[in-house]
């Protein structure tokens, strides 16, 4: 995928650390920022993971189930791509790590679709399987929603072909174990990059201190905020010299990309609150809220502001950007307003501790 | 671009505190160098970050134009190539090594050794026959050219296929500390045609991008007074400027990038890689690699693929990079560590101050830089030999890298595996894999208490 058009808050005041030795410079706030690493690595992000890797399960399964002519099928496939993805699109607030290191985000979410490379793929006598894929770019969700939705996003099950049920379900088996490569890389019991959160600022965390562990939760927000409105809304929306730009719309196949950009905010709130699906932890809002509360009541605010702005926009985004221009400019402005409180506010806070 | 998302940072000012004390005891027995003029590692194109992002923020004094064009570059540097034809990106191959910039550049940092050598990764291995051309580069292999991609676009085949085997090297520091050193030994496999059993075979791992642009505008003079080709000094270390063919201009200029500093400009470096690494043509490089090989051509007819501002606007991405600062530079035992680094005489090529001329890119011109670098070539030793000559290096020669952010490696790209084939483990391998200019320093180094070993550590860790 396209990404990473960001500044970092260079605000960041300078601290030369002055201590003599490698204590942690953030001694009085230790036992809470612990609990907020904590929760974030172990309750938020690889948690997002598992679900993603459970959903990928789920999605695997529908593309195996699907045949020629079977609209149900086909629907259920739809649905479980849905819901595969959105989870991918809650974890774009934390694009460091596996995801990273490990090559995972370019097999996983690849963009644009290698449209000649599918087709060639498809032309040949091979068997297509994950394996074949796997040194491939055409291949992970925008490829699976490619033949799922087709380009125009009214494909029928009845113009599916046996090659193309191939090609399906080998891209969903590939998107699946890359997913588990994903969540096993954070798991405790597996690759336990959490524990680079968990214990920041000991050997064996790549974290220097608890803070620049703390600060790199907040800068991979603060990325996926830049990114959402100068990125993603931003050159669908103006990048044909200040028009419409619909071929760089990310998940327009399936028109998902309003729920891809709410689910970014939700990556947003979810590393903020310290919350995923049923767990409420400790979150940056507790450490925030106990230095500047006021500052706390307008990040929770502006995260609500930019998802209920993203909601906001009728119908389609690739219709929005030619018929309902002025919601989505709303939006983006509510995305870049929420971008600015935390690059101008919350890094500061955090830098300062 | 969305004016007001870009420059509210840029009023924010950066307020320096280094007003503490430092009351360590051993100061009072040590004359320790002060590393606080050292702060400032890109002059005013430093940042203070620690995170994972510590490679990839544009420099705080880069101009409105020049950030609009480095926010757009920026993305064009995440850029995914494919298949030609196709209405973004196209034209990947047909041969290639990966398809973006950032896949080789993983945050602007260094790629990890491949668990898989075969894999899409950030390396590859150059190739030549023996000798040189008449300008002094390399000599092309006939259906392979100067590198080998080991990845093509569907039906196609790659020119061949890596393969690495190992050979031990133990190390035994004075304090009975065993280190053993992995040897890699590189072949190829599976080529598309027998390859011939003379040729040369170098290997080479993506390396940072940021700061280049400084390196790139440090005057051709400063980097010359260094220069000790015959080593007149006696000290028994040499360095030597390279002097390459730049496609730019079409001349000869010095050379500054590249493992073996065998491009002039940063430019012409994203031009190659395009071509070499990716398969995409530019107005540079306007033939495909592959040319006029049977894997080689896509028959569109679409070169130059890639639009000249897009390549322009790299090369500046590249070039304003911010350089990340220096951390605990007041810590006792880090510069503890400054004084062994000079006691080692490893700042004699690791040169830790340099000054920029003039740029065009106004953010760039007249800095004072810490890069820790000379730029020059050195005979390494037979341990790190390519035995490949590229221009004036030779086969035994290597540029000094530059040591700004190495400490940082770990977090932005979660592994520490350095030198131009990523064979080193850590620093205190990369230490250990130093020969012949830096025997001596690398000698010296095996002495060290554990101590004084750690101190150096962190003080290379703090850059």
């Amino acid at each position: 995928m396209k990404k990473n058009i960001f500044i970092l808050g260079l605000a960041s005041m300078l601290l030369v650390n002055c201590s003599d030795n490698d204590t942690d410079p953030v001694i009085a706030d230790g036992a809470i920022n612990k609990e907020i690493l904590t929760n974030a690595s172990v309750n938020v992000i690889t948690a997002t993971y598992k679900e993603l890797y459970d959903n990928s399960v789920v999605l695997t399964t529908a593309c195996q189930n699907l045949t020629i002519d079977d609209e149900a099928a086909l629907t259920a496939v739809k649905n479980a791509w849905i819901a595969t993805r959105a989870p991918w699109e809650k974890s774009e607030g934390f694009l460091y790590g596996p995801v990273d290191t490990e090559g995972i985000d370019p097999a996983i979410d690849s963009w644009p679709v290698d449209v000649n490379a599918i087709n060639n793929i498809l032309s040949s006598s091979q068997a297509i399987t994950s394996a074949l894929l796997d040194n491939d770019d055409a291949r992970g969700f925008h490829t699976i929603e490619y033949f799922v939705w087709g380009l125009d996003g009214n494909k029928t099950a009845s113009q599916l072909t046996t090659r193309e049920l191939e090609y399906l379900v080998a891209a969903a088996q590939n998107l699946q174990s890359k997913t588990q490569q994903l969540y096993n890389g954070w798991l405790q019991s597996q690759g336990n990059f959490a524990n680079n959160f968990i214990n920041a600022g000991q050997s064996g965390s790549i974290y220097t201190s608890q803070k620049d562990a703390l600060l790199e939760l907040v800068e991979g927000i603060i990325i996926i905020s830049d990114e959402v409105a100068t990125g993603k809304i931003e050159t669908p929306l103006n990048g044909d010299n200040g028009a419409a730009s619909p071929q760089d719309e990310e998940s327009r196949f399936s028109n998902n990309s309003k729920l891809d950009f709410a689910n970014n905010i939700r990556s947003i709130q979810n590393i903020y609150m310290g919350d995923f699906g049923s767990v409420q932890g400790k979150g940056l809002t507790d450490l925030v809220a106990s230095k500047n509360a006021t500052m706390d009541v307008s990040i929770k605010a502006k995260i609500s502001d930019a998802i209920a702005a993203i909601e906001a926009i009728p119908g389609t985004f690739t219709d929005a950007i030619f018929n309902n221009r002025t919601t989505v400019e709303n939006a983006q402005q509510k995305v870049a307003e929420l971008k600015v409180t935390l690059e101008s506010q919350l890094q500061p806070l955090i830098s300062n501790l | 671009m969305n004016a007001i998302l870009k420059y509210p940072f840029l009023a924010v000012f950066i307020i320096l505190l280094i007003s503490c004390s430092d009351n360590d005891s051993e100061e009072v027995y040590e004359d320790l160098p002060s590393l606080e003029d050292r702060l400032f590692a890109g002059g005013q194109t430093t940042v203070f970050l620690t995170s994972s992002n510590s490679f990839s923020t544009p420099a705080p004094n880069i101009n409105g134009s020049d950030l609009a064009d480095h926010l757009d570059g920026d993305v064009d540097f995440e850029s995914v190539f494919v298949t030609a034809p196709a209405s973004i990106n196209q034209g990947l191959g047909t041969i290639f090594n990966n398809s973006s910039c950032v896949s080789c550049h993983p945050r602007d940092g260094r790629p990890s050794f491949p668990a898989n050598i075969n894999a899409r990764s950030g390396f590859f291995l150059r190739v030549s026959l023996p000798g040189q051309l008449e300008n002094g580069a390399p000599i092309p292999v006939p259906g392979f050219g100067t590198q080998i991609q080991n990845q093509a676009i569907f039906g196609y085949q790659p020119e061949g296929k890596f393969q690495v085997t190992y050979t031990d090297i133990v190390e035994i520091l004075s304090d009975g500390t065993q280190i053993t050193l992995k040897k890699p030994t590189y072949s190829l496999i599976d080529t598309y045609i027998p390859f011939p059993g003379n040729a040369l075979l170098s290997p080479r791992i993506g390396s940072p991008v940021f700061g280049l642009g400084l390196l790139e505008v440090i005057t051709e003079n400063d980097i010359l007074q260094n220069q000790d080709i015959n080593d007149t000094d006696g000290d028994g270390i040499s360095g030597k400027a390279n002097y390459v063919f730049d496609a730019v201009t079409g001349t000869t200029k010095i050379g500054r990038f590249g493992w073996k500093a065998n491009t002039a400009t940063i430019l012409e470096q994203c031009a190659g890689a395009y071509n070499g690494d990716m398969g995409i043509t530019s107005y540079l490089k306007p033939i495909e690699t592959g040319f006029g090989q049977s894997n080689g051509e896509d028959g569109f007819g679409d070169d130059p693929e890639l639009a000249d501002h897009i390549l322009q606007r790299v090369a500046l991405y590249c070039k304003t990079l911010a350089v990340p600062a220096p951390r605990n530079i007041t810590v006792s035992n880090v510069r503890r560590g400054a004084k062994i680094f000079e006691q080692l005489e490893c700042a004699k090529c690791h040169i830790p101050k340099m000054q920029t001329g003039p740029s065009a890119i106004a953010a760039l011109a007249n800095q004072t830089i810490f890069p820790y670098s000379d730029l020059l070539l050195h005979d390494m030793g037979d341990g790190l030999a390519d035995n490949r000559s590229d221009f004036l290096a030779n086969g035994n020669e290597w540029k000094t890298r530059p040591l700004w952010g190495i400490g940082l490696t770990n977090v932005v790209n979660n592994h520490t595996d350095f030198l131009h084939d990523g064979r080193a483990k850590n620093i205190t391998e990369a230490i250990l894999w130093h020969g012949g200019e830096a025997l001596n320093s690398k000698n010296k180094f095996k002495q060290l208490s554990a101590k004084d070993r750690n101190d150096l550590l962190n003080f290379i860790n703090s850059l």
